[in-house]
């Protein structure tokens, strides 16, 4: 072999592949670059056709005050001023899109650290909601809650966006999770979870209504003074759906003073005491403390011994978790069923 | 009304007077410049964190050719919304009920001659507290010709508390202050017992009760200091008109009365315009204890008893101390906000004690 051209022959093609190479390169390169600018103007397509399907957005939402609210965007940024609402916004996983929480918010996140860590702000206290923390969020939804007029008349004074949530039974909790999820564009998942409440809802009320005997509850919202509930609100309701008898459901009230003696004089079979109104021990003690209160041993459920706690927060907040609340009471009131 | 000129005639005295009175008016300029600043600093003071510069465009912003001078700098509408729509209002309303408190705190003390007199002396506090529990648990719609029904019912029912207390100690035409003290100590306790009875119906809404009654600021707007500026002003400046008579009333009512003021007449028409100032400042504030019964007593141990220039600078220093109390309470536990009656007790209460026990010798309403 005639190894005299061998060098001259190896550089050519060498050459030769390196201009291909690069030819091809640039030819390729060029339909690459091409089809990015087409995948992003696709892109750009479907995000102006969105934007024009949004700009069509209009909802009339009406709320538990009768106040009618026409909503033609999709809220991003959302405040809510009470821990029942923090509740459902979290539940319908419109979660993500909320900015600002009360102090009292504590499901289903530990919001206090998120709110030290900066990633959520603090609006105040529930009772007391800092107007001025509020407008800084620029929100564009505001979820209201019960005696808290004042604060929503100036904030829709302002110019926002205003839902309050202030139901009175159970029915009106679950439209209220659909209402939320309406609003934030969740009607999905708060159907689903709205489904699902009812169905575990009529599982204990079907399961409790064979029973012959409705034994008597008394529940205490506070001790000293004695605070408990009438027939007004979901409280009474969650006590007679599990299958039991308020003994104060003549009360024509939510909340109201109570008597000892009223206590007694109605002689409940059972007493629910609530826990975690904040840390530390219950406001009411201990059972021991309970049944000594004087003249309490002549109750029925002092001398039985049927005493039992719930979680304030399940049971006084008007979200998603009244259903937990009801399937305890269920169980704590006919443990026989369960 | 004689000028005390006319009467001495000296020369040294007529000196005295002017020097005085030239002494008087530096004093109100600076109180006034002081008043002024507080309240542009505490615009700066509250949750949101916004620059001083943009504190000061929005407001220069609002001046005419000045604001056309400065263009229009950048200014986000958010932050404008907080300082001319949340903070501005609940400044004024700051000053306005401050003024207003601490002018009848002085009236009422001159009235009574007693150290123990303040604004709410005459059951305003009371009246006012019925009025806007009853508002709060019937929540009688919300609005009213577009204020709500709240501030209303408090300011009509404490007018018509002051109205009980005066006819229950008139006596003929005469209304002996004695009878006046106790039978305003008297009603005061009859409607605080009725506020008790509605918060123990009040279910839900109690702590919505419960807070008005601690008194603040929080949730003032602009139409609750529209409609609150004419009476507070037009009352206190009018209070100024009666303070050579509330100096003669030191003296003793009989005295007065030889000396040519017509005592009746003058503590109707101060009790009437105490009445009105005060209502009209419980109305938007609720509940701000000390300031009508201590800013009177601190300024007239620093600056003296004659009414001619305690009226006015008690009136401007109250309005000062309740503007800063204000700005503390909004910030001090942010984002929850403290009732403004705490941080007016704890600040000013030490205060006056220190300032009691230096002049404690001398010290007399």
């Amino acid at each position: 072999m005639n190894l005299k051209y061998f060098n001259y022959v190896t550089s050519l093609i060498a050459i030769f592949s390196v201009v291909s190479a690069v030819y091809i390169y640039a030819h390729y390169e060029g339909q690459i670059a091409g089809m990015h600018s087409t995948i992003s103007n696709l892109q750009n397509e479907v995000a102006n056709l969105r934007t024009q399907l949004y700009k069509y957005r209009n909802l009339t939402l009406v709320d538990d005050h009768g106040y009618v609210l026409n909503l033609t965007s999709y809220p991003e940024r959302i405040v809510s001023l009470a821990p029942s609402n923090t509740e459902i916004l979290f539940a319908v996983q419109a979660g993500g899109k909320v900015v600002g929480v009360t102090n009292q918010c504590n499901y289903p996140h530990n919001f206090s650290a998120w709110i030290k860590a900066g990633n959520l702000t603090s609006v105040g206290d529930y009772w007391t909601p800092n107007i001025e923390a509020i407008v800084a969020l620029k929100p564009d939804l505001i979820f209201a809650a019960f005696a808290q007029d004042e604060v929503v008349n100036i904030l829709r004074g302002l110019g926002y966006k205003v839902l309050v949530l202030a139901p009175d039974n159970v029915d009106d909790i679950l439209k209220n999770i659909l209402l939320v999820g309406r609003a934030t564009d969740r009607d999905v998942e708060a159907a689903i979870l709205v489904n699902n409440l009812r169905r575990r809802i009529d599982a204990v009320v079907s399961k409790v209504s064979g029973v012959t005997s409705k034994p008597k509850v008394y529940y205490e919202v506070w001790y000293d003074p004695i605070w408990s509930v009438g027939s007004e609100g979901w409280e009474n309701e969650l006590l007679v759906k599990a299958g039991g008898i308020n003994v104060f459901a003549d009360q024509e009230i939510n909340y109201f003073e109570a008597s000892s003696e009223a206590i007694i004089q109605r002689n409940p079979d059972i007493i629910i005491l609530p826990l975690g109104h904040g840390t530390g021990p219950p406001f009411w003690g201990s059972f021991d403390q309970v049944k000594a209160r004087p003249g309490w041993d002549a109750i029925k459920a002092v001398q039985n011994d049927r005493l039992y706690t719930i979680d304030a927060d399940i049971m006084s907040r008007p979200g998603p978790r009244i259903v937990d609340a009801l399937e305890i009471l269920a169980k704590i009131i006919h443990p026989e069923l369960f | 009304m004689v000028d005390e000129r006319d009467l001495t005639g000296k020369n040294g005295v007529e000196t005295a007077y002017f020097r005085r009175f030239s002494r008087w008016k530096l004093l109100l300029i600076i109180l006034m410049a002081a008043l002024m600043l507080t309240i542009f600093l505490s615009l700066n003071v509250g949750f949101a964190q916004i620059p001083f510069h943009t504190v000061l465009w929005i407001l220069v912003k609002r001046v005419p050719f000045l604001g056309s001078l400065v263009g229009s700098p950048n200014v986000s509408y958010v932050e404008e919304t907080i300082i001319m729509q949340i903070r501005m209002p609940r400044v004024l309303a700051g000053a306005l009920v401050g003024a207003a408190l601490a002018a009848a705190g002085v009236v009422y003390q001159g009235i009574f001659k007693n150290p123990m007199a303040d604004s709410y002396i005459l059951g305003v506090s009371a009246g006012a507290a019925v009025g806007a529990s009853l508002a709060i648990v019937l929540g009688i719609g919300f609005t009213f010709f577009g204020l709500s029904t709240v501030p209303i019912a408090a300011f009509a029912s404490s007018i018509i508390a002051v109205f009980v207390v005066y006819n229950i100690s008139r006596v003929g035409s005469r209304v002996p202050v004695t009878t006046l003290l106790l039978s305003g100590i008297a009603v005061s306790i009859f409607l605080s017992a009725i506020v008790a009875v509605l918060q123990v119906v009040a279910g839900g809404k109690l702590h919505v009760i419960v807070f008005w009654l601690m008194g603040g600021f929080s949730y003032v707007e602009w139409r609750d200091v529209w409609a609150v500026l004419p009476l507070v002003c037009f009352g206190t400046v009018a209070t100024y008109f009666f303070a050579r008579d509330l100096n003669i009333l030191s003296l003793g009512e009989e005295t007065a009365q030889h000396l040519g003021v017509d005592v009746e007449k003058v503590k109707k028409l101060l009790l009437i315009l105490g009445s009105l100032v005060t209502a009209a400042a419980v109305s938007i504030s609720g509940l701000i204890g000390f300031v009508g019964l201590i800013i009177p007593h601190i300024t007239r141990i620093l600056i003296g008893p004659d009414h001619r220039i305690l009226l006015p600078t008690s009136t401007i220093i109250g309005s000062t101390f309740l503007v800063i109390c204000d700005a503390v309470a909004r910030v001090i536990v942010s984002p929850v906000e403290l009732p403004v009656g705490v941080i007016t007790a704890l600040s000013g209460g030490p205060f006056f004690i220190y300032l009691l026990r230096k002049k404690k010798e001398s010290y007399t309403v």
